[in-house]
Formats: C-alpha cells, sequence, structure tokens
C-alpha cells in the first residue's frame, strides 16, 4: 500500500490536544512547579561588558561566603567547554571575554534572595577592549573590502554561471535587504534544575526541546560517562528555538554548583534575565544581485547572506547553511551564487529560533522577487507562476523534486482564496489624497523539513513504542521518543500516529515526559522534523508492535478468531514477551548530500506556502494595519488540521511581529528592552483574520506521509507585508521591522 | 521571581480619615496604592525600590464614584440639585473599566471614555484607576489629556483639609507632582464638554492593546459656521508631563477653518512641540504626527 492510499482513524482529524485538561486546569507541572527537596537557587556572575580581559573576581570580603557555594572554571571537573559545533565557547568565560552577560561563575544558596544577593558581592575586573556590537559596522566593512571583521564561518553554493547568467538577462536587479534580532517570548522562561545523584553522576530536569543535546554538550565538561547525565523534560512552556541549544549552557550553570555543594540547584530566569541572557534570531543583512529577461526568465541570482553570529558560532554555521539554501530557491534558475556568511559581534551567540536562517534568508528573497516582476513588468502572481519549481525541476543545489511537490498548487489555491487579481487594482501606490493606504502583496517559498543536508542521516533517529499496563491496569502503548512536548502539539500528533498504527484507541496511547533514562535517542524537536521524521519511526515501531500482536495471536490457541487489543496484549504481556519495538529513520538509498559541494538532496522533503497579506495604513499617522492574511500550505498529510492551524496561526502572529513590531536595540552593548512592555510582540488584537487552507502532497518516503509545519509560519509573512506595503504606498521597506517611524523617514526622503 | 515586594508593610485603612491620620504621621506613613498596577510593575522590575510601608486605598468608599454638580454653587458632590450642573466630579479610585462604561462620562466626557478604553487591556482597566494614572505621573499616561481639556482640578485631602490644584499646574516636571507627603488625591473636577462643542481623543501605539503610547492627543471644541470659538488641545508624550497646548489654542481661535488653515495648524502645532527619542518612537516621527493628529481633529471638525 502507498502512502497515499491508507485509510485512517486518528490521523486527518482535529482532535483537541491531549494536555488540553492539564494546562488548563494547572495541573502541568513546569520546573518551576516541581517540588525538589533541599534545593538551592542558583545565580549567575556576568560580565558587564562587551569586550574585554578579565583580571579576576573580586569577592567582598565583609559578606559571609561561608553560607553559598561559588563554582568557577576551577571547579569545571572536565573541560571548560560547550562542544557546540567548533569547541570554543567556554562553560565559564575565562582570558577574553566576548559579550555582555557572559557567565563567569555561579552563585548557589538556599535562597534565591541569598544567591542573588551574593552574586551582587562578586565583582568581575575586567580590562575593557574595543567592541564590535552592530551587524551593520560588519557590512560596512565587508562592502569596503576590508576583511578585518571576524568570520565565524562561510558556505557558498554554486549552479551554473552567474557571469553567463547576468549576461543574458534584459535587466539586472539589485537589493539589500536586513532585519535585526527577534526574542523568542516564550511563555515560560528558561529553568532547569540539576540534582546530584548517588552514583556520582546528575539528573537535569526542566524545560527544554532537545533532552540529548545536554548530554552531548556537558558530559565532557562535567567529565562523566553520557549514561551518568540523565536529562528529561518536564512541561514545558513554549520554546520556538530558543530551548534548542540554551538550555545546555543553563544546565551547566545548574551543575556546576550543584556538583559542587551536593545540593540540587535550581536556575529560572525572570523575565528581564531571560530577555537579556538567552539566545536570539540571528540578525541578517543580504544583497541580491539577479538577473531577468523581459519575458520573465530569470537567468541568474547572486545573494550574499551574513548572519551575525553573536559572540561565538555555536550553531550559527547550520543556522547560515539553511539560509543559504532557502535564499535562492523556489524558483526556476539556471545560475546561482549563494555567499554564505557568519560573523562575529560582541553579544550573546545568536542561536536557534523557529525558521533557523530560512526566515532571513526568505525575507530578502521574497522581497526581491517583487522587484524583479516590476522590472520586467509583470504582476508578482504572474512572475511567481512562471518561474516557481514544480515536480521534476531540480533545485540550486541540484536536488530534483521527485514527488510531493506542493508546487504551483499552493500559489493557485491562494490567489484564489484571497482573490488576488482583482484585489491588484485597489492598491493606492501612486494615488495620492487617500485617507488610507491599501495594498495586497504575496511571498511563496519552500521550506526544508527535517535537518539540512546530512543531518537525518548522521543522527540516525530512532522512535521506540512500548506495549504496557497503563496506570488503569488495561493495556496501552508508550511513545518513547526524546521528541518533546513543547506547546506545538507532537504529545497529540504522535498519538494519533500511534493509535492508527496500532489499529487502538488514542486513549490508550501514552507519551511521558522525555527522559534519556528511558527514551532512544530520536533527535531533538527541531528542523520542523518530529511528526515527519520520528512520527514516521513511531508509525513503523507501532506497525511492528501490531505486526508481533496479531502473530502472537494466530499462535496462541484461544486467542485465534478477531481478538480484540485487550485480551491479545494482556496474554502477550503475560508472557514476559518483548514489549518494546524500535524503528530507525532511513532515507531512500538514492538521496546524496555533499557537504563539501554544497550540492545533493538538501533536505529529505519540502513544505511550500504561499502568504498573502493585505494592508491598510493611515495617511495621517502612517500606523499599519494588516487585516487579512491569506495562507496556502502543503505540509504533506495533514495529521490535525487543528493543530496544524494552530501552528500556522501561531506563527504567522510571530512573524507578524518579526515584521512589523519586534525590535531589540543595542546600547552599550546591551539589548535596550528586557521586559514584555518594551519588547513589544502582537497581541490578539493585532493579528489579522487568518484564511489557512492546505493542499496535501503527502511525503512518500516515510509514513504517514507527514512534512514539516513548526517552521514555515515564519517564513513568508514579513516579505508578503513589505510587498503589500510597496502596493499601497510605492515605498520598498528593507529593513524589519516595518514601523510607521521608517514609512514616515522613506516618506520625507521620496 | 523577585520576591522584593514580599517585605513591605500593608495597611489597609477602612475610612479617609484613618488613611489620613496613618500618612500624617511619619512613623506610619506608606505608599498609597490605589491599583497597584503601576507600583508592582515598578517595584518588580526595579524602577522603584519597594517601600517599607503602603497604604491600600482600596476600601475607601469616600474615594469612588461619579457625580455631576455645579461647582460654582460650592455645592457638595452627590448632591444633585435641579437645572444644568456643568461639572463632574470623579472619585480617585475610579477604574478605567467604571470611566469607559460610565454614560455619564461617556456623554460628558466622550474623550476620557475614549481613553480609558485604550489603557492596557481588560485585566489593568479592571484594576487601574484614576488618581493612579494622575500621580503616576508619567508623560503617557493616557487619561491626563483628556482631563487637561476639560480643566481637571485634582482635590487632595490631608488631615488639615483639602486643596484643589488645577491639573495644568499639578506637573511640577518629569514624574514630579504637586503631592504633600500627608495627602491624598481624594477627587476630581471637571467640566463637562458643553453642548455645541465636541471632543475626541487618539492614541498612537506600538500595538492595538497593551500599549504604551508613542504619543496621544485630546481635544475639545467648538465651531460655529467655520469659526473656532473655543479650542483645547492636550498632548501627551511629547513632553517630560502632557501638556496644555496653549500657544496653539490662542492662535486658532478665531480663525475661520479651511483647507489652507489645516496645512498651517499642522505646522503650527510641529513647530510648538519638541518630543524626544525613546524606546517606543523617535523625535522627528512624533513631531510629524502630533501636527498630523490636530489636523486629523480639525478635517473631523471642518466635515461636521
Ligand atoms: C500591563 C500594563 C498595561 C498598562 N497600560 C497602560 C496604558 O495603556 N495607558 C496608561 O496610561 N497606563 C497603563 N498602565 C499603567 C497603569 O495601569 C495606569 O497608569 C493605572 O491607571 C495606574 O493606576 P493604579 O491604581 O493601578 O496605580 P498604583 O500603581 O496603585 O499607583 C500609581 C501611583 O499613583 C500613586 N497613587 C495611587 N493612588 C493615589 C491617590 N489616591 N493619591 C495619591 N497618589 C496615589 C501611587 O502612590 C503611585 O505612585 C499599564 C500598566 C500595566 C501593568
Amino acid at each position: 500500500m502507498t502512502v497515499k492510499d491508507r485509510q485512517f482513524n486518528w490521523i486527518g482529524k482535529g482532535v483537541s490536544r491531549v494536555d488540553v485538561d492539564d494546562k488548563v486546569r494547572g495541573r502541568a507541572l513546569y520546573v518551576d512547579d516541581l517540588d525538589i527537596p533541599g534545593c538551592w537557587h542558583g545565580c549567575v556572575v556576568r560580565s558587564p561588558v562587551a569586550h574585554g580581559r578579565l583580571k579576576g573576581l573580586k569577592k567582598d570580603p565583609s559578606f559571609d561566603w561561608s553560607q553559598v557555594v561559588v563554582a568557577g572554571p576551577e571547579d569545571i571537573p572536565g573541560v571548560n567547554i560547550m562542544v557546540m559545533h567548533d569547541r570554543s565557547m567556554p562553560l565559564l568565560g575565562h582570558d577574553e571575554i566576548l559579550y555582555l552577560g557572559e557567565p563567569l561563575a555561579v552563585v548557589a544558596a538556599p535562597t534565591l534572595q541569598l544567591a542573588r544577593e551574593a552574586a551582587r558581592r562578586i565583582r568581575p575586573e575586567i580590562e575593557e577592549l574595543p567592541a564590535t556590537l552592530h551587524l551593520r559596522d560588519v557590512v560596512k566593512q565587508f562592502k569596503a573590502g576590508d576583511s578585518s571583521w571576524a568570520r565565524l564561518s562561510a558556505q557558498t553554493l554554486v549552479k551554473g554561471d552567474v557571469a553567463r547568467g547576468f549576461a543574458d538577462a534584459d535587466f539586472v536587479v539589485e537589493g539589500e535587504y536586513t532585519a535585526g534580532h527577534q526574542e523568542q517570548l516564550y511563555i515560560e522562561p528558561q529553568g532547569l534544575v540539576a540534582i546530584p545523584q548517588p552514583d556520582g553522576g546528575i539528573f537535569i530536569q526542566g524545560s527544554m526541546q532537545c533532552p540529548y543535546y545536554i548530554v552531548h554538550e556537558l558530559h565532557e565538561a562535567l567529565n562523566l560517562p553520557p549514561e551518568k547525565l540523565r536529562v528529561k523534560q518536564s512541561a514545558v512552556g513554549g520554546a520556538f528555538g530558543g530551548k534548542e541549544d540554551f538550555p545546555s549552557m543553563l544546565a551547566g550553570y545548574c551543575a556546576l554548583p550543584a556538583l559542587k555543594s551536593g545540593h540540587p540547584v535550581k536556575i529560572v530566569y525572570d523575565r528581564n534575565q531571560d530577555i537579556l541572557y538567552t539566545t536570539k534570531r540571528h540578525p541578517v543583512w543580504t544583497r541580491y544581485k539577479t538577473g531577468v529577461k523581459k519575458d520573465g526568465t530569470i537567468t541568474a541570482i547572486q545573494v550574499d547572506y551574513l548572519l551575525d553570529g553573536g559572540a561565538y558560532l555555536t550553531v550559527s554555521d547550520v543556522v547560515m547553511y539553511r539560509g543559504v539554501l532557502h535564499s535562492a530557491n523556489g524558483y526556476r534558475c539556471e545560475n546561482v551564487y549563494v555567499n554564505g556568511m557568519v560573523c562575529r559581534t560582541h553579544t550573546f551567540p545568536s542561536g536557534a529560533f523557529r525558521g533557523f536562517g530560512a526566515p532571513q534568508a526568505i525575507w530578502g528573497l521574497e522581497s526581491h522577487i517583487d522587484r524583479m516582476a516590476e522590472a520586467c513588468g509583470m504582476p508578482p502572481h504572474i512572475f511567481r507562476l512562471r518561474n516557481c519549481l514544480r515536480q521534476g525541476d531540480s533545485t540550486p543545489t541540484g536536488q530534483i523534486l521527485a514527488s510531493s511537490v506542493g508546487s504551483p498548487a499552493v500559489l493557485e489555491k491562494a490567489l484564489e482564496a484571497a482573490r488576488f487579481e482583482n484585489k491588484l487594482g485597489l492598491c493606492t501606490r501612486g494615488k495620492s489624497g487617500v485617507k488610507s493606504y491599501y495594498g495586497i502583496g504575496l511571498s511563496f517559498f519552500p521550506h526544508g523539513s527535517g535537518f539540512t543536508g546530512d543531518g537525518e542521516s548522521k543522527i540516525n533517529a530512532i522512535g521506540a513504542v512500548e506495549l504496557a499496563l497503563l496506570e488503569d491496569g488495561r493495556p496501552g502503548v508508550n511513545i518513547r521518543v526524546s521528541s518533546t512536548e513543547m506547546g506545538q502539539g507532537a504529545l497529540t500528533a504522535l498519538s494519533q500516529i500511534a493509535a492508527d498504527a496500532v489499529g487502538i484507541d488514542m486513549a490508550r496511547i501514552r507519551y511521558p515526559f522525555a527522559d534519556t533514562a528511558l527514551v532512544p535517542n530520536s533527535g531533538p524537536t527541531v528542523a520542523s522534523r518530529t511528526t515527519m521524521v520520528v512520527g514516521s519511526t513511531v508509525f513503523s515501531a507501532a506497525m511492528k508492535l501490531k505486526q508481533a500482536l496479531s502473530q502472537f495471536a494466530k499462535q496462541e490457541p484461544g486467542l485465534s478468531g478477531p481478538a480484540d487489543f485487550e485480551r491479545v496484549a494482556r496474554a502477550y504481556l503475560s508472557k514476559g514477551l518483548p514489549p518494546r519495538f524500535e524503528h530507525q529513520f532511513q532515507l531512500p538509498a538514492d538521496v546524496h548530500w555533499d557537504q563539501k559541494t554544497f550540492q545533493g538532496d538538501a533536505y529529505p522533503g519540502y513544505s511550500w506556502g504561499c502568504n498573502i497579506a493585505e494592508v491598510e495604513i493611515d495617511a495621517a499617522t502612517l500606523e499599519i494595519k494588516t487585516p487579512r492574511v491569506f495562507a496556502c500550505y502543503d505540509i504533506g498529510r495533514v495529521i490535525n488540521p487543528l493543530l496544524a492551524k494552530g501552528q500556522l496561526e501561531g506563527g504567522l502572529t510571530q512573524a507578524l511581529g518579526y515584521a512589523l513590531m519586534e525590535k531589540l536595540g543595542i546600547k552599550n552593548g546591551r539589548f535596550d528592552a528586557d521586559r514584555m512592555q518594551t519588547y513589544v510582540i502582537p497581541t490578539a488584537l493585532d493579528a489579522p483574520a487568518y484564511d489557512i487552507r492546505f493542499v496535501e502532497f503527502p511525503y512518500d518516503h516515510a509514513e504517514p506521509g507527514a512534512k514539516g509545519v513548526g517552521e514555515i509560519p515564519m517564513d513568508g509573512l514579513a516579505p508578503a507585508i513589505a510587498n503589500a506595503i510597496e502596493a499601497a504606498t510605492g515605498l520598498r521597506m528593507t529593513d524589519l521591522p516595518i514601523t510607521p517611524e521608517k514609512l514616515f523617514e522613506e516618506m520625507k526622503k521620496s | 521571581m523577585s520576591t522584593s515586594c514580599e517585605s513591605i508593610e500593608m495597611a489597609f485603612p477602612s475610612t479617609l480619615s484613618e488613611a489620613l491620620a496613618l500618612q500624617a504621621d511619619e512613623r506610619t506613613r506608606g505608599r498609597l496604592i490605589s491599583g497597584g498596577t503601576d507600583l508592582m510593575a515598578q517595584w518588580e522590575s526595579g524602577v522603584l525600590a519597594p517601600p517599607p510601608r503602603a497604604i491600600s486605598l482600596q476600601s475607601l468608599s469616600e474615594l469612588r464614584g461619579i457625580h455631576e454638580f455645579d461647582a460654582s454653587l460650592q455645592m457638595e458632590p452627590g448632591r444633585p440639585r435641579p437645572g444644568s450642573l456643568p461639572s463632574i466630579s470623579i472619585g480617585a479610585l475610579t477604574t478605567h473599566a467604571e470611566l469607559r462604561s460610565s454614560p455619564l462620562i461617556q456623554q460628558h466626557l466622550p474623550a476620557l471614555a475614549a481613553a480609558a478604553a485604550t489603557v492596557g487591556g481588560a485585566q489593568i482597566q479592571a484594576r487601574g484607576t484614576l488618581a493612579g494614572n494622575v500621580a503616576n505621573a508619567s508623560p503617557a499616561g493616557d487619561l491626563i489629556p483628556s482631563l487637561l481639556i476639560a480643566n481637571a482640578s485634582v482635590i487632595v485631602a490631608s488631615m488639615t483639609g483639602e486643596r484643589q490644584i488645577p491639573l495644568a499646574n499639578f506637573y511640577l516636571g518629569y514624574r514630579k507632582i504637586d503631592l504633600h507627603p500627608d495627602e491624598i488625591i481624594v477627587r476630581f473636577v471637571l467640566k463637562k464638554c458643553p453642548e455645541g462643542s465636541r471632543e475626541s481623543f487618539r492614541k498612537l501605539g506600538p500595538r492595538a492593546a497593551q500599549a504604551i503610547s508613542k504619543i496621544m492627543c485630546a481635544y475639545r471644541a467648538r465651531v460655529q459656521d467655520g469659526l473656532v470659538q473655543c479650542f483645547h488641545l492636550a498632548l501627551g508624550s511629547v513632553a517630560p508631563t502632557p501638556i496644555r497646548l496653549y500657544d496653539f489654542e490662542t492662535w486658532i481661535e478665531g480663525q475661520t477653518l479651511s483647507t489652507a488653515l489645516l496645512d498651517e495648524a499642522e505646522r503650527k502645532v510641529a513647530s510648538l512641540v519638541s518630543p524626544v527619542a525613546d524606546i517606543r518612537s523617535t523625535a522627528e516621527y512624533r513631531q510629524w504626527v502630533a501636527g498630523r493628529l490636530v489636523r486629523g481633529f480639525l478635517e473631523e471638525l471642518l466635515g461636521g
């Protein structure tokens, strides 16, 4: 049976979230709710300057230090590094300090107040050095050909020959696009507790996306074999990538004083700390130079894609790879050259955030596509329909889109839903004397699902299911994966998948919190891979369980005939037969990726999206409203339409914030917004009326055929809005967020 | 979470005289707290150090109520008399939710009702008070411009009696008010928007709710046959305190509305304000948009 033809009972239904009751009634236990006897509180001592040389930490002699524990670099049992991608970042800063807020020591005390007081009594003595704080300063150097800026990583992508492409072009279109930091602003701030174990090991519990990352990152620093580093999630109140790489650092801050004091040590950030001292979305600068012919053919796409990695590389190389792969994708073009770079600034290391480099790339590309359309005198949707990749086409890395290609379907369906063509005529570009400017704009984009490049084949994700007697004494199935429920609905979606594979009621499925002592490594909860990749391992593992049960039933006297799950499972368990079934994710044998040449199958599959935004701009004040947003997505098989729409509406609203509101300045090395009053995200009243539709092109290499949905809502709204603003006012806005203040500046110029 | 607020000693007087007695004595005096929506946030974030003592005003019924009265008759609020009553008294503890839904306020002080409806969200509106908004003395206090155009006065009480201070004089500087340590704001008196006059309020914030103003603006005007007879204009977030733009008022009063006047008025307003840049907006935008907002008001008037 092919993926497309399967019939399902639970998959495809908009069942409500399995954890809704616990969350609504306040029963879900977040890390700060855990009752941990003898738990101490930790507080981090940080660098007050962005760049300098650490001379020492001065402890106030008038303070009673016997009541607290202070852990510094000398207390690190192993090496003072975070593994990350280049082993450059220390767990605790020493010698050269590279960002304001860099951790230098951790204080732990029986009360939070005392821990904070003690941390205040430690004064870092730092000889300050000149700091680079803004990406724009690096861009200036780069444009001037000055290569003295600190490059943390680089990657090019080459297809054909752009020089030839420009020679063939009738028009060469150029543009630059920028965006600043974006804060994830999950509801539950970062928080973890480290509990020393009798065997010398340590147990980390709390808010996280990737339990095995913490093991990987810390076992060298803590000098513990991985099995002595047990990591378990608690309820997670939102993450958006912010709890991908950062919790590994926080786990280190908790573990050091815990090991030194023998007490459990908890650190839960308050909102101010969380905004100031955690990872953010990478600021970006992109420069496009593209060639088009009069008939709309794209002859060349040349891109510089520069990310601000902050002080250390951490995961920025892979963020940049994803950016490079999305900065020229989605359209037919034989000549592509992308120059991807990550630079260092003396700011908090940038990290994972929904989309992981792709939204920054698509922000530039989809703004630029409108300019290209304009250059050859074509309406923006016609230009996209003419050039979009279709089944059988090849991407910039030479990946052939053999199947599951939701293009041009998403474009066609969204255009129709929005009645785009009719509304184009209403745009006020070039009209004067209107009370309110009106514009409509669109964007179109693929989003790579699952890890970039050979990531999936390197990690070899394993998912497991376990037949067990549940808390009511009756048989059911436990899902054992390291993917975390963090608000996105994995618990519900994977339960639906397991229920259908085994052929039982969803109520008999459990999905306990990921705990490295109990679950195989199904990989981190990132990259829009959970439903698609981990879901497929659960599906296959559950099919094996079903197989085993029906085999058993056939052979067992008394069970023959159409036996029910309960009877068979009970008998199976009572025989002591193996209850656990695993499956390892595997890509088809003909999938290849060459990291060196950056050619091949860049992603296991692609989701596709089209966003259409309508804007109204008050001519008196230049306030920008987005009354309606239409979106159509191909996310493969839609496992749960209710949750998928929830993800999309939430993600689109996050993208709306990126487009119109969210900004973090840097003053003296410090983010200038440190609370929800000053870091402004959209409220429900700012959210447009959403019209979200699906076209289903199931992924056919892994059942049940889902593709990614987590990140794609972040990708395309900013450029769709910018394009709509251009249609409304004639102003091409190229820096996010687009505020009335910036519109005013542009209007003054024009 | 910070534990800093836990150390505050709270008093809960049940009458105004009890509260005034507490405030009269340095040893029992405490920070006055009404809704606490400003104070709790300021204490929590460290903007203000938590005080040793705080006095909750929540139980003081003397600080509640909205009444019409005639100020010229020196009559006591709450005792209506027949005939026209040109003033309104509003208790210090009146919440934003009460202001926006009160028929008296809606009818006679529509700009104030509109301003209250833009404050924070439903929770803040249910809890935050008029006196808190005024005494917090933020240049971005959303209610203040609407009070200023209604020639509001602040009535403060102490053991020695009451004082009435025109609101325009109540602000002494950035976040400084004319309130003595032993005084409590008890109510406000305002002039109703007279028959034939109009008023309006407009706020620009960084988002549709839960927004601190980039700028806000209220006006009250009477225009007859195109002639501006009376014009009150107040703005917030363009100066260290919310301000009445008296120079503009005298300039426009007596002029006849026309399209040309709109252009001039827009420029005039911009020339009279010198806002600063902060995290919410730029000085240039604020200056420009101040003129635009006033122009919008005048267009409303011109349009009938
Ligand atoms: C999430 C949020 C959103 C907000 N949004 C807005 C907004 O949109 N617009 C806006 O203007 N404000 C806003 N605020 C600020 C605040 O809610 C308002 O200013 C509110 O009106 C304050 O009233 P309160 O009773 O809560 O003041 P409190 O916090 O109780 O007091 C504020 C100040 O007034 C003093 N005070 C209180 N009562 C008296 C009295 N009777 N006599 C003398 N002094 C007194 C206090 O000592 C203190 O200095 C917001 C606050 C929050 C937390």
